[in-house]
C-alpha cells in the first residue's frame, strides 16, 4: 500500500516533469546532457566524471589535494611516468641513464613537445621546474622527494643532468609524480591558469559546478587521449552520484564499497575495482606513557584482529597490510610473515603485565568524523583493546581539527589513512624515519633510519628489496603504527565507456578511457 | 515613514559591525588552520609556514581584522585564500542561484499552504482538517535530506529521470531551469508549506471568532466574501511574519538541499569555506547573509503598514 502511494506520487511528479520537458524520461543510453560549455556535435566524445570535492587551485607544486591533482595531472606531464602496472615508462624524458656511482642522472627529453600556449618545452623548463620545487619560498610538498639534488645542469636544450649529493633509488619514480609536473620557465602564479604539455587543456572552471578539460590536439602521444573532453562534475552527495549514474547523466563515478554492491548488476552500469595504495592505520605516540614501552605497543598489535576490520569496515573488500601497501606487489611483504598479525589475547595480556600494566589503562583514540571508515575502525579497535584491559575513549574530530592534532605530535593513539606512495622510500622513510616529514609519532630507531637510508642509496633492485624486507619487519615489531587494511577502490562506469582504473591512479586510466561507438 | 526608514538603515551599521567582529572572532577561535588543511598530512612545517605567510595569516589578528574591515568599507570582500578568487562576484553569482531556488520553493510552499491552511481553519476539527494537520506535522518532522534523497532516488530508480546536472538560470532557459530547480524547490517547499500552513490555520481561527466576522456574516455575505474579503487581510500579519523569517533563512542558502542536489548556492559556498577554513569566504558570506536577512525583515515591517493601515512608524 505504502509503496503504491509512493509510486503514484513519483508518477504524478514525473508526469508533471515530462509534461514540461516535452520529452519524457529518456532512455539511459542517449540521455547525454546538453551543457552550455561543451558542444555535443556528431562524433565528439565527452566523458562526465563525478567528483566529490571541488579543486582548490591548480598549482601542481603547491596543492597536494586529490581534488586538484586529478585535474593538473591531466594538464601537465612529468619527466617519467608510471604505466597501469606501476612500471616506470618514459614521460617528457624519452630516455635516461644513471651514472655508475648513482650520483648523476641524465634525462634526454622528447623533441618538439609544446606547451598548450604553443611554446616549445626545453631543458630550461625542466631546470626551472625543479628549482621552483626546491625553492623553500614555493613551499612545495615535493621538495622532500628531491632532497638529494645538488645541482641541475643543461648541456643542450634536450638534455638535463641532475647531480646528486647521494645516490637516490627513488628519484626516477618520484619524478613521475604529478607534484613534479614540468611547468614553463618563468611561471609564477599557477593557481588559476594552467599551461602544461599534458593530454588535456584546462578549458573552463566553474566554481561549485564543474571543471572542463579539452583534448590537446598536439599531444606528443598521437594515440592519446581517446576522448575529446572530460568534464569533472562536482557532486558532493553519494546518493546523488548514484542516482545520476543510474540515469546515465554521468559516465564515471568513484563509489564506496557499499554503493558498489548496490549498483552491481544494474542495467547500463559496470563496476570496476582495484587494490588501492591506501591503507588505514592506528598510530601510536611512542613518546607518551605508557606507549613508550615497546611491549605495550606489541600487546596492542596482538590484541587487534585486522581481519575483522577487513570484514566489518570494508565488507571484505580490502587486504590486511604491512607498512608497504599490498598493491606494490614486488615490495610488500606477505602480512602472514608478521607474528603479531595473528591475534593472541593471552600473549597481549602477558606483554602488558611485563610492561607493568597488568590491569590495563585508560587512553584516547582520536579519529576523523568526516570518514566513517576511520570511525568504524576505531570502534573495532576499542572493543579489541577492551579484551586486554585497555579502556580507550574514541574522540571524533572534525577534519581541520584532526589535522591539527595529527601535527601536534602530542596525541595518544590515532586512527587514520595513508597513501603508501608508488616507491617504498615514501612508504618507509617519509613516514617513519626520525627526520621523516610525516613521522608525527616521535618514532626514532637508528637501526631503522640506517636501513631505509641505505635502501634509498641502493640502486640494485634485489639489494634494495632485501633492505626494505628487513625494515618492514623491524617496523612492525617496533609498532609505532599498526598497519590495518588496504581497501579496494570502486568505480561505477556506464556500459558504453571503456575505463580501467588501477593503482596507478585515475588520470592514467582517464587518458586511455574511450567511449564505445 | 521616511525618517523611520532612515533610522532603520542607520541601525544596520552597528548590527553589521557587530556581526563582522563576531564572525571574525569565532572563526579564528575554531581549531584548524587553512594552510595545514590545504597541505593535508603531507605538509612539512616550512611548507605550511610559507603558505600561511602567503595567505597573510602570520600577521596579528587585530591587523588581519582591520585589513579585512578596511577592504569591506571600500566594497572589497577580498579573495579566497585557497583559489585566489574574488569573493564578492562569487557571492553575488551564488546568491542569484539561491534566490531563484528560494522564490520557487516559496511559491510552491505558499500555493500549498495558504489555501489548505484556510480550509483547515474554516472546517476546523472536521476530517479534512485532521488530514491536513497530519500532513503538516509530517512536513515539519521529516527532515529535508530524507525528502530530497527519496525524491532523487525514487525518480531515478523508477522513472530513470534525473535533473539536468548543470545549473541554468530562469532568464536564460526557463524550461531547463525549471527542471534543475524543481526537486530542491519541492524539498524546501514542503518545509515552507508546513510552517506557513500551521500559522495560517491558527491566525484564521482566531480571526473567524472576531466580532467583525460575525457582523460580516450577519450582513448576509457569502462564506467566500467573508473569508477572502474580511478574514484574509486581518489574519495576514502573523503569516507574513513567519513567511519573512523563512525567506530570510532560505536566502542564506539551504546547505543540505544545495549539497544533495549539487546546487552551487550561497549555503554551499559558505560551508565549503568553513571546511577549508577559508576565512575571508566565510566572513564575507556570513556578513552578506546577515545583510540580506536584516533587509528582508525591514521589507516585511514595511509590508505591515500596507496590510494594516493602523500600523504607523
Amino acid at each position: 500500500m505504502k509503496k503504491r502511494v509512493l509510486a503514484s506520487f513519483f508518477l504524478s511528479l514525473s508526469l508533471m516533469l515530462s509534461a514540461c520537458s516535452g520529452g519524457g524520461s529518456a532512455p539511459a543510453g542517449d540521455s547525454k546532457p546538453r551543457s552550455e560549455g561543451a558542444s555535443q556535435t556528431e562524433g565528439k566524445s565527452e566523458l562526465i566524471v563525478a567528483v566529490d570535492q571541488e579543486p582548490v587551485g591548480y598549482d601542481p607544486h603547491k596543492v597536494p589535494a586529490a581534488s586538484s591533482a586529478r585535474v593538473y595531472s591531466l594538464v601537465y606531464d612529468s619527466l617519467t611516468k608510471l604505466d597501469a602496472n606501476l612500471d616506470l615508462v618514459p614521460g617528457l624524458a624519452e630516455s635516461w641513464e644513471t651514472a655508475p656511482d648513482g650520483k648523476s642522472i641524465t634525462f634526454h627529453l622528447r623533441k618538439g613537445v609544446k606547451f598548450h600556449n604553443g611554446q616549445e618545452m626545453t631543458a630550461e623548463d625542466v631546470k626551472y621546474t625543479f628549482e621552483r620545487i626546491l625553492n623553500p619560498d614555493t613551499g612545495s610538498i615535493a621538495k622532500s622527494y628531491f632532497a638529494s639534488v645538488d645541482t641541475i645542469e643543461v648541456p643542450d636544450p634536450a638534455t638535463v643532468v641532475f647531480k646528486l649529493k647521494t645516490p637516490d633509488a627513488a628519484f626516477l619514480t618520484n619524478a613521475s609524480a604529478s607534484s613534479a609536473s614540468i611547468v614553463p620557465k618563468g611561471s609564477t602564479d599557477l593557481t588559476k591558469e594552467a599551461n602544461g604539455t599534458g593530454p588535456f587543456i584546462l578549458e573552463k572552471s566553474e566554481p561549485g559546478q564543474y571543471v572542463l578539460l579539452k583534448k590537446n590536439p598536439d599531444y606528443f602521444n598521437k594515440e592519446l587521449p581517446k576522448v575529446d573532453a572530460i568534464k569533472f562534475q562536482i557532486m558532493k552527495d553519494e546518493a546523488e552520484r548514484m542516482a545520476a549514474i543510474r540515469a546515465g547523466k554521468i559516465d564515471i563515478s568513484a563509489v564506496s564499497a557499499d554503493s558498489a554492491k548496490l549498483l552491481e548488476g544494474k542495467p547500463g552500469i559496470q563496476i570496476k575495482s582495484y587494490q588501492s595504495l591506501e591503507y588505514s592505520y592506528l598510530g601510536i605516540n611512542v613518546k607518551k606513557k605508557p606507549f613508550d614501552d615497546p611491549r605495550v605497543r606489541q600487546a596492542i598489535s596482538y590484541a587487534v584482529d585486522r581481519n575483522q576490520i577487513v570484514q566489518t569496515v570494508w565488507k571484505g573488500e580490502a587486504s590486511v597490510t604491512g607498512p608497504i601497501a599490498p598493491a606494490l606487489t614486488s615490495w610488500a611483504l606477505d602480512p602472514s610473515s608478521y607474528p603479531s598479525y595473528t591475534p593472541n589475547v593471552e600473549k597481549a595480556k602477558r606483554l602488558l603485565a611485563e610492561a607493568g600494566y597488568p590491569n590495563g589503562f585508560d587512553t584516547v583514540i582520536e579519529t576523523a568524523s568526516t570518514y566513517p571508515d576511520m570511525v568504524e575502525s576505531a570502534q573495532i579497535i576499542q572493543q579489541h583493546l577492551k579484551a586486554i584491559g585497555i579502556n580507550a575513549k574514541i574522540n571524533q574530530l572534525e577534519w581541520g581539527n584532526y589535522i591539527d592534532t595529527w601535527k601536534s605530535k602530542d596525541m595518544n593513539m590515532m586512527v587514520g589513512r595513508n597513501t603508501s606512495g608508488v616507491d617504498s622510500d615514501r612508504s618507509m622513510r617519509y613516514f617513519f624515519s626520525t627526520t621523516g616529514s610525516a613521522n608525527v609519532w616521535n618514532y626514532s630507531n637508528p637501526k631503522y633510519d640506517e636501513l631505509v637510508q641505505k635502501a634509498l642509496e641502493t640502486v640494485d633492485v634485489q639489494e634494495r628489496k632485501k633492505l626494505y624486507d628487513e625494515a618492514q619487519k623491524l617496523l612492525v615489531e617496533d609498532a609505532p603504527n599498526l598497519f590495518l587494511a588496504s581497501p579496494k577502490n570502486f568505480y561505477a562506469v556506464r556500459d558504453n565507456v571503456d575505463f580501467s582504473p588501477t593503482a596507478a591512479g585515475e588520470s592514467t586510466a582517464l587518458v586511455r578511457a574511450s567511449v564505445k561507438k | 515613514m521616511g525618517s523611520y526608514l532612515i533610522k532603520r538603515i542607520i541601525s544596520l551599521i552597528p548590527i553589521l559591525v557587530g556581526i563582522s567582529i563576531l564572525v571574525f572572532t569565532i572563526l579564528h577561535l575554531v581549531p584548524g588552520d587553512p594552510a595545514s588543511i590545504m597541505l593535508g598530512t603531507e605538509a612539512t612545517p616550512e611548507a605550511v609556514a610559507v603558505l600561511r605567510a602567503e595567505m597573510g595569516l602570520d600577521k596579528p589578528l587585530i591587523s588581519q581584522y582591520l585589513h579585512w574591515a578596511g577592504g569591506l568599507l571600500q566594497g572589497d570582500f577580498g579573495v579566497s585564500v585557497h583559489t585566489g578568487e574574488e569573493i564578492l562576484p562569487q557571492i553575488l553569482k551564488r546568491f542569484l542561484i539561491t534566490l531563484q531556488l528560494t522564490i520557487m520553493a516559496v511559491v510552491i510552499g505558499w500555493t500549498l499552504a495558504i489555501p489548505f491552511g484556510i480550509l483547515s481553519a474554516i472546517r476546523s476539527h472536521s476530517k479534512t482538517d485532521k488530514v491536513i494537520r497530519i500532513l503538516t506535522l509530517l512536513g515539519i518532522s521529516v527532515p529535508n535530506f530524507a525528502i530530497g534523497t527519496l525524491l532523487l532516488l525514487g525518480l531515478s530508480l523508477y522513472f530513470n529521470w534525473f535533473p539536468p546536472i548543470d545549473v541554468v538560470h530562469f532568464w536564460d532557459d526557463p524550461a531547463e531551469a525549471f527542471k534543475v530547480f524543481i526537486l530542491p524547490a519541492v524539498t524546501m517547499g514542503i518545509v515552507v508549506a508546513a510552517g506557513v500552513m500551521r500559522m495560517t490555520r491558527s491566525a484564521f481561527m482566531e480571526t473567524m471568532d472576531k466580532d467583525f466576522i460575525r457582523t460580516a456574516r450577519a450582513k448576509g455575505n457569502s462564506q467566500w466574501t467573508v473569508v477572502m474579503g474580511h478574514a484574509l487581510r486581518n489574519s495576514s500579519i502573523p503569516i507574513v511574519t513567519i513567511a519573512g523569517m523563512q525567506i530570510g533563512y532560505l536566502l542564506g542558502g539551504s546547505v543540505i538541499v544545495e549539497q544533495l542536489f549539487s546546487i552551487p548556492g550561497l549555503g554551499q559556498y559558505v560551508l565549503d569555506g568553513i571546511y577549508q577554513r577559508d576565512y575571508p569566504v566565510v566572513q564575507g558570506g556570513v556578513l552578506f547573509v546577515a545583510l540580506v536577512f536584516v533587509l528582508v525583515n525591514l521589507i516585511i515591517d514595511l509590508i505591515y503598514t500596507w496590510i494594516d493601515p493602523r500600523i504607523k512608524y
